[in-house]
Parts: structure tokens; C-alpha cells; sequence
């Protein structure tokens, strides 16, 4: 057999390999990525679903809890109110219990990993995106994985 | 110095990178050698106009100008002047200008470097370095500029973002940067070489050099990177796959793909057409990892804010793109390949699977990055892959790099027979089975943990054999003591044994990522005053919280004692301080390393009424490998990059006329 053919089909079994791994992978670790106002008009078809949701953190709305366990907080987040657009009405109410990263308060932009379960998000991370006020390179990547 | 010297500077250097485009390109087509030093000598004039504004900026920053927008919002008059100095990269803007400095001042050399060498290539070099010059000069004179002044004049600054504040971040984007504009130059080189037709392997003898030095700091700006996340950001790890990594991580493996491939070219006329792709691709990357970073368009946890710079860099791009591909389809029947593939088992093997793997890896983390883009496209809805994605595609094939890492330098090149095989291998294959088996009886691990073990043994037998080797046949036949054989083997064969040290960082690497991914405990506990819990051989107790106020920064600090066994070994006060401008509180974690492991404390959070902690603790183990692969990384690249002394370089290059200059490879 000619050895470029040799060859050839080597890169053609690693690429398979690779091509193989990236499927596999992609299955096990997918979650759907939506801002709260995409979220909104599909939430009911979203139950139990791997998620990362953007939004904002409503002001006022923040309750923390500190036992044994960690610190349990609850609170809801809604859409970002850009430059020329009215804020979707709506709002998702949020529960984790861990460590939030320290740029994490009422009024800031964050993106939050969990599962939505009977209308409320079961977080296991939350995460800051940088406000627009620090144009910062390096914002805050405190992942705040409570696995 | 007046800020308004600034864009002057700047608008000149535009008008100047122009002029030395068409200058170089129309002398060419003239045949006017002073055309052609003319825009050379604008390519000069171009790195004085960019230094001059780069200095207005440094003074206006210094003298704390808060006239100016950017040294508003950069810095203040209390922060110290070694941080004044990284706010001229610390934002977007000025990031950009900084990025004009380096790229200006590689291009000031190579035009120094050549002025008797490589007269034919030289005009596209400077065309083409000078393009990617005016497409950044058209980015800081209209889209963001770094001069525009404030409306009203700010009283104070708001200051450089507090997690910047760190020494491993003064460093890291200027390395980075570094790396990144440094592959500017094999790239010029390689359009240069299809646009005349010179495809020996000139252009890359003469850029080898370049590459290499990109190619450090790349790789000391990735590692950067990663131990200022490690140290500053608080969650135990040092790799989190974010965009912004993946956007550095990606050239870098193209970049280590080429380094290879091309001594297969060197030596043996072969893969010129991928080397090629290589090149294009790998500066392409640094360009697309900029746009990554700075368009807004994968949500990173620390990506630039939306600057409206993403369809610029697209553009770019794209112009790069399909002018280098249109360039090499033209020229692909001059680049066919004089010899062919022997064997699959030899060294020429070894090395294409070594570049597929790279590039495959490559393609993975890119796939994996734009992965919420593609599914947007594709099904309309956004998906997201997160860490786990990278680890499971990439470390199974991270550890065949690993063994093909062990197996190219000592395979025999052409055709490798049983023979050679079973005398070549039998020493690191035994290192490897009995490191393996070494490592899981001594700390136990899982099959990951045993197989890469067992391979970076293996591979470690590699190089101690070549090293052995060398050394031996020179005691025996020059009578060298062993310390003088193998320093002199060093330095006679530079790029090969410098080589090898450089793989012995990687080897290096490998462990700290084989421990801290493997070996890693974690933990995270409320506990009241006076509680304890373990991890990993330590007792930690929590003593209480304790305070501090200056001016500047409040701190707030929890108090843990560390036992081991029955006894105080340390003391750690993980701490939230709270910066008082801008307001805003940061994590500082408390670490204890020892040669073995790190013990990493978060004070999470706190309840004030009743002083409960929520503290987050780490062992990670073998991390101090990270450190010293990359000290061991820089030392080994610089044994390769050292120039030779003038009477051993290459005789081909002190025949020719040209080479007065003396030679870059």
C-alpha cells in the first residue's frame, strides 16, 4: 500500500478520534445560553434544562441566610436596560447557596448556571459580567462553583 | 508635553504607514531602490510617531491629566507609579496604542536587521507589516481613541480596577502582546516569499528566530495569565477555559505546531504548503483572539465591554485571510514537495501526527469556544459548552502529544526498524512502566493519573537518554568531565538539547496539570468561631475574624490556624479587602505551599452578627510544577534563541555576500 495512503488514513482515524471526543463532550456538557428576555416567552419549555441566564439583579429583591449549610440567597433577576430599549417586564426568581463572586450585588449584570425547576432557577454558579462602568479588561471570573 | 501632541503623533504615523505601503510595493514594480528605502525609512518614521504618542500618553498618566477620558477612568492620584505605567494597557484604548509600540518597534528591527539581507523580500515585508500597522493606527485615531478628552475635566480618577492591581498583571498583557504581535514577523516573511516566489526555506531561516521569541512570550503570557488567576481570582484553579484563554491559548498551538513542522521542512524539503497554512493560521488566530476579546461577541466573564471594534476586526481578518490563501493557491505549484513520507514509523511520522494533534487541539478549543455562536446559526438557540467539554477532548489528546513527545526526538528519521526501535526505546519504556507503577503505589490516582505518569516518565527517559548520549560520547572521546561534556553539548548544539529542556518544562507542566486536576480536594465549610475541619492531612481551625482600616483599603481577614497532626504549622488569613475608589470589595486568598502541594483559603463570605464564615479550601497538589516548568520553559527557549558566536554560524550565510549583517538562525 502506498504510505501517503498509509498516512492519510492515520489522519483520517485521529480526525475521527477528535471529531469523536468533541461530539461526546458536547453532549455532556451543553447548557442553553439566554438572556432573561429570550428567556421569558420560552420558559415552559425549559424545565429542568441545563441553563446560563443573563440578566440583571432586581434591586431590593436580595435575601441571604446563613446556617451551617453556607449562605442561602434568594433573589429574582429581569432583563438589562440598554441604551434605547424599555426593559422586558418580568422577573426570575433565583436560588443558590455558595460563594458569589465579589462584584455580586443588587443592580449588577450577572450570569447565572443552573437548573430552572417549578419556576424558580436552582443555581450552582453565579457568575459577574463587568458592569459597563469598569471597561476593565479582566473582570471577574470568580466562578463560584458550588460542586 | 501636551496631550494634543498625542493624535497628532498619531495621525502622522497613519499617513506614514500609508506612504511606506505604496512606497515599498510601487518601488518594487519600478525597480527603484530609493523608492523602496524610502518606505523603509517611513516604516522608522512610522515606530518614532507611535513612541511619541505612546509617551504622551505615559506623561499625561503620570502627571495624573484628568483632562483626559482614559487617564480618568485608569488611574488616580494615589496609585502607585508602577501600576500609572500598567493603566497604559490596563483599558482597551490604550491597550491598542501599546499594542502599536510593540508591532512598530519589531518592525524598526527587522528593517535593521535587513538592510544588506533578504533585499527581496524586504519591500512586502515592510508592505505587509506596515498593513497590519494601519489597520491598528485607523482603529486609535477613529474608532477609539485614546486622547478624547472629557466634556468636564475629572477631579480625581477612578482608578486602575483593583484585581488589576497585582504584579503578575503588569507582566501578563505586555507578554502577551508580545507574543502575539511577534508572529507578525514569520507571517510577513511568508507573504513576502509567495509574492516573489522565493520559497526556499530563506524566509524561514530568517524568521525562525522571530517565531521563537513570539513563541516565548506567547507561552509566558499564557502561564502568566494563568498563575494570576490562580493567585487572584479565588476559586482554586488556574485554567478555566474562558474565552479570553482559549483566545491566547489557540495561536499558541499553532505556533507550536509550525515551530515543529518547520525543521521538517529544513531538513527534509517537505510540508512546505502546511507550513504555510500554519503561519497564516497562526497569525490570524492572534488577530481573531483580539477580536474575541474585544467584540463582545462570546460573553466572557472578562471580556472587554461591546466597543463596537468587533466589525473592524472581522474585517480584517477577512481582508488577511483571503489575501494569504488567494497568494498561496497562486503559488501552489511552485511549493510541491521534493521528497515524500518514508515510513510511518520515523521521525517525519512522529512530527506530521505531533501538528495534526496540535492543530486538532486547536480546533477543538475553537470549536468549543464559538460553540454558542455555531448553535445560534444552526438551531437558532444559544448553546454553551463549559469546561468539562475542553478537559474530555483535550486530555486524552493532550496525552498523545505527550507520547509522541517522547517518541520524535530519538525515533530514527526515514524508516525506523524493529532493531532500532526495541535498542532506541527500551530505556524510556522502562522508565515509564516503572514510574507509572512507582507513582500509583506511592499516591494512588485513577487510570488518567496513572497513564500520564507513566508517560511522562517515559519521556523523561527520552531525554535523560539524549542527554547520556551526548554526554558519554564526548567524555570518551574528547576526555570532557561529565559537568563540562554536557554544558559543552549544550551549547554546540543549541536548538537541539534547548529543545529538549523545553520539553522537560512541558513534562513539568504536565505534572502540575496531572496533580491539580487528579489529586485536587476541595472544600467549602460554614463553620462558627473555634470549629475545625480537615483537608488532605491539615486541621484547620478558624479563629475569629480580624479587621484593619487604611485610607486607601479596608480589610477584613479570617484568622486560620493550620495543624498538622497536633501541631500549629500555620497561620492563613484568607481575606475580602474593600476597596474604597472605585468601591468595590476583592477576594485576596491566603496560600501555604509546600514542595508538595498548595493549601488555598477563600473567605467566601461572613455573617457580621455572628462572625460565621463560609471559607473555601484547596489542596492542590504538584502545582509548584507550574512554576518551575515555566522558569524551566524561558530558560530552555533562551538556550535555543541565544545567538551563536559569529565564527560558527552557518557557513551558507558568511559566504554570501549579503550576510555582513551576520545571520538570524
Amino acid at each position: 500500500m502506498n504510505r501517503s495512503v498509509k498516512f492519510g488514513i492515520g489522519a483520517c482515524l485521529l480526525a475521527a478520534a477528535i471529531g469523536y471526543l468533541m461530539f461526546a463532550g458536547v453532549q455532556t456538557s451543553s447548557s442553553y445560553y439566554f438572556t432573561v428576555a429570550e428567556f421569558m416567552p420560552r420558559q415552559h419549555e425549559m424545565g429542568g434544562e441545563p441553563l446560563r441566564l443573563a440578566g440583571r439583579v432586581h434591586e431590593g429583591s436580595l435575601r441571604k441566610q446563613t446556617s451551617a449549610k453556607g449562605t442561602e440567597m434568594n433573589f429574582t433577576i429581569g432583563d438589562f436596560a440598554g441604551p434605547n430599549r424599555v426593559p422586558v417586564e418580568g422577573a426570575i426568581p433565583v436560588v443558590y447557596t455558595g460563594v458569589v463572586p465579589d462584584m455580586f450585588a443588587e443592580g449588577r449584570d450577572v450570569i447565572v448556571e443552573g437548573r430552572y425547576v417549578d419556576g424558580v432557577l436552582q443555581a450552582h454558579a453565579v457568575m459577574t459580567s463587568c458592569p459597563s462602568k469598569y471597561e476593565a479588561k479582566p473582570g471577574e471570573a470568580a466562578q463560584a462553583a458550588a460542586n | 508635553m501636551t496631550p494634543e501632541l498625542g493624535p497628532l503623533a498619531l495621525h502622522l504615523g497613519l499617513v506614514l504607514a500609508i506612504y511606506a505601503i505604496v512606497t515599498s510595493l510601487v518601488g518594487v514594480w519600478w525597480r527603484r531602490r530609493d523608492v523602496i528605502a524610502s518606505g523603509e525609512h517611513a516604516a522608522f518614521a512610522v515606530w518614532g510617531c507611535v513612541i511619541v504618542a505612546a509617551a504622551t500618553l505615559l506623561h499625561a498618566l503620570s502627571i495624573h491629566d484628568f483632562r483626559i477620558e482614559y487617564v480618568a477612568a485608569y488611574s488616580s492620584s494615589t496609585l502607585p507609579l508602577y501600576y500609572t505605567v500598567a493603566a497604559l494597557w490596563g483599558g482597551q484604548k490604550g491597550s491598542l496604542l501599546f499594542w502599536l509600540v510593540i508591532l512598530t518597534s519589531i518592525t524598526a528591527i527587522v528593517e535593521l536587521q535587513n538592510r544588506h539581507r533578504n533585499r527581496e523580500l524586504m519591500p512586502y515585508v515592510t508592505a505587509v507589516l506596515m498593513g497590519i500597522a494601519t489597520f491598528f493606527l485607523l482603529m486609535v485615531v477613529f474608532i477609539t481613541p485614546p486622547f478624547e478628552a472629557l466634556a468636564v475635566p475629572a477631579t480625581e480618577g477612578r482608578d486602575l480596577n483593583p484585581l488589576l492591581q497585582n504584579y503578575w498583571m503588569t507582566i501578563h498583557p505586555p507578554s502577551l502582546y508580545t507574543g502575539f504581535v511577534g508572529m507578525s514577523v514569520p507571517f510577513a516573511f511568508a507573504m513576502a516569499a509567495l509574492a516573489t516566489g522565493k520559497l526556499g526555506d530563506t524566509w524561514i531561516r530568517s524568521t525562525r528566530r522571530w517565531t521563537l521569541f513570539a513563541w516565548f512570550f506567547l507561552s509566558l503570557g499564557n502561564l502568566f495569565g494563568a498563575l494570576w488567576a490562580y493567585e487572584v481570582l479565588g476559586w482554586g484553579g488556574y485554567w478555566a477555559w474562558d474565552p479570553v484563554e482559549n483566545a491566547a491559548f489557540m495561536p499558541w498551538l499553532t505556533g507550536t505546531a509550525f515551530l515543529h513542522s518547520v525543521m521538517i521542512q529544513e531538513k527534509k524539503n517537505m510540508l512546505k504548503v502546511w507550513n504555510m497554512v500554519l503561519v497564516i493560521l497562526t497569525f490570524s488566530l492572534t488577530i481573531f483572539g483580539t477580536f474575541l476579546t474585544r467584540s463582545g461577541v462570546i460573553s466572557s466573564v472578562h471580556s472587554f465591554t461591546q466597543s463596537g471594534l468587533g466589525p473592524f476586526f472581522l474585517s480584517f481578518l477577512a481582508i488577511v485571510l483571503v489575501v494569504s490563501l488567494s497568494l498561496l493557491i497562486w503559488r501552489l505549484p511552485l511549493l510541491r514537495s521534493e521528497n515524500e513520507l518514508d515510513s510511518l514509523l520515523s521521525r517525519e511520522s512522529a512530527f506530521l501526527f505531533n501538528n495534526l494533534i496540535l492543530v486538532g487541539i486547536a480546533f477543538a478549543v475553537f470549536w468549543g469556544t464559538m460553540f454558542p455562536v455555531i448553535s445560534e446559526w444552526v438551531r437558532g438557540v444559544k448553546i454553551t459548552v463549559g469546561p468539562p467539554f475542553f478537559n474530555r477532548v483535550n486530555a486524552p489528546l493532550g496525552l498523545v502529544l505527550l507520547f509522541l513527545m517522547g517518541v520524535g526526538p530519538i525515533i530514527a528519521w526515514r524508516r525506523a526498524t524493529w532493531a532500532h526501535l526495541r535498542r532506541s526505546f527500551a530505556w524510556p519504556v522502562s522508565v515509564g512502566i516503572v514510574g507509572g507503577i512507582a507513582c500509583l503505589a506511592l499516591g494512588g490516582g485513577n487510570y488518567w493519573s496513572l497513564v500520564a505518569f507513566s508517560l511522562i516518565f517515559f519521556v523523561l527517559g527520552t531525554i535523560s537518554a539524549e542527554f547520556w548520549r551526548g554526554m558519554r560520547a564526548r567524555q570518551i572521546m574528547l576526555g570532557e568531565s561529565a559537568p563540562l561534556a554536557l554544558l559543552r553539548l549544550t551549547v554546540k548544539n543549541k536548538r537541539r538539547y534547548g529543545g529538549y529542556v523545553v520539553h522537560l518544562a512541558i513534562v513539568m507542566i504536565f505534572i502540575a496539570i496531572t496533580g491539580t486536576s487528579v489529586f485536587r480536594q476541595e472544600k467549602q465549610v460554614t463553620v462558627n468561631q473555634g470549629e475545625r475541619f480537615e483537608i488532605g492531612g491539615y486541621t484547620l481551625q478558624y479563629n475569629g475574624l480580624e479587621e484593619r482600616d487604611t485610607p486607601h483599603i479596608s480589610y477584613l481577614m479570617a484568622n486560620v490556624g493550620v495543624f498538622s497532626g497536633d501541631r500549629q504549622v500555620d497561620t492563613l488569613k484568607p481575606e475580602k479587602r474593600f476597596y474604597k475608589k472605585p468601591e468595590q470589595p476583592t477576594t485576596e486568598v491566603a496560600i501555604r505551599s509546600t514542595l508538595g502541594s498548595d493549601l488555598y483559603l477563600v473567605l467566601g463570605s461572613y455573617d457580621e452578627d455572628t462572625h460565621m464564615a463560609t471559607i473555601l479550601a484547596y489542596l492542590n497538589p504538584l502545582i509548584g510544577f507550574l512554576y518551575w516548568g515555566g522558569a524551566t520553559l524561558a530558560f530552555g527557549t533562551l538556550i535555543v534563541i541565544w545567538p551563536a558566536p559569529l565564527a560558527a554560524r552557518e557557513p551558507a550565510y558568511a559566504a554570501a555576500p549579503e550576510a555582513r549583517e551576520g545571520t538570524q538562525s
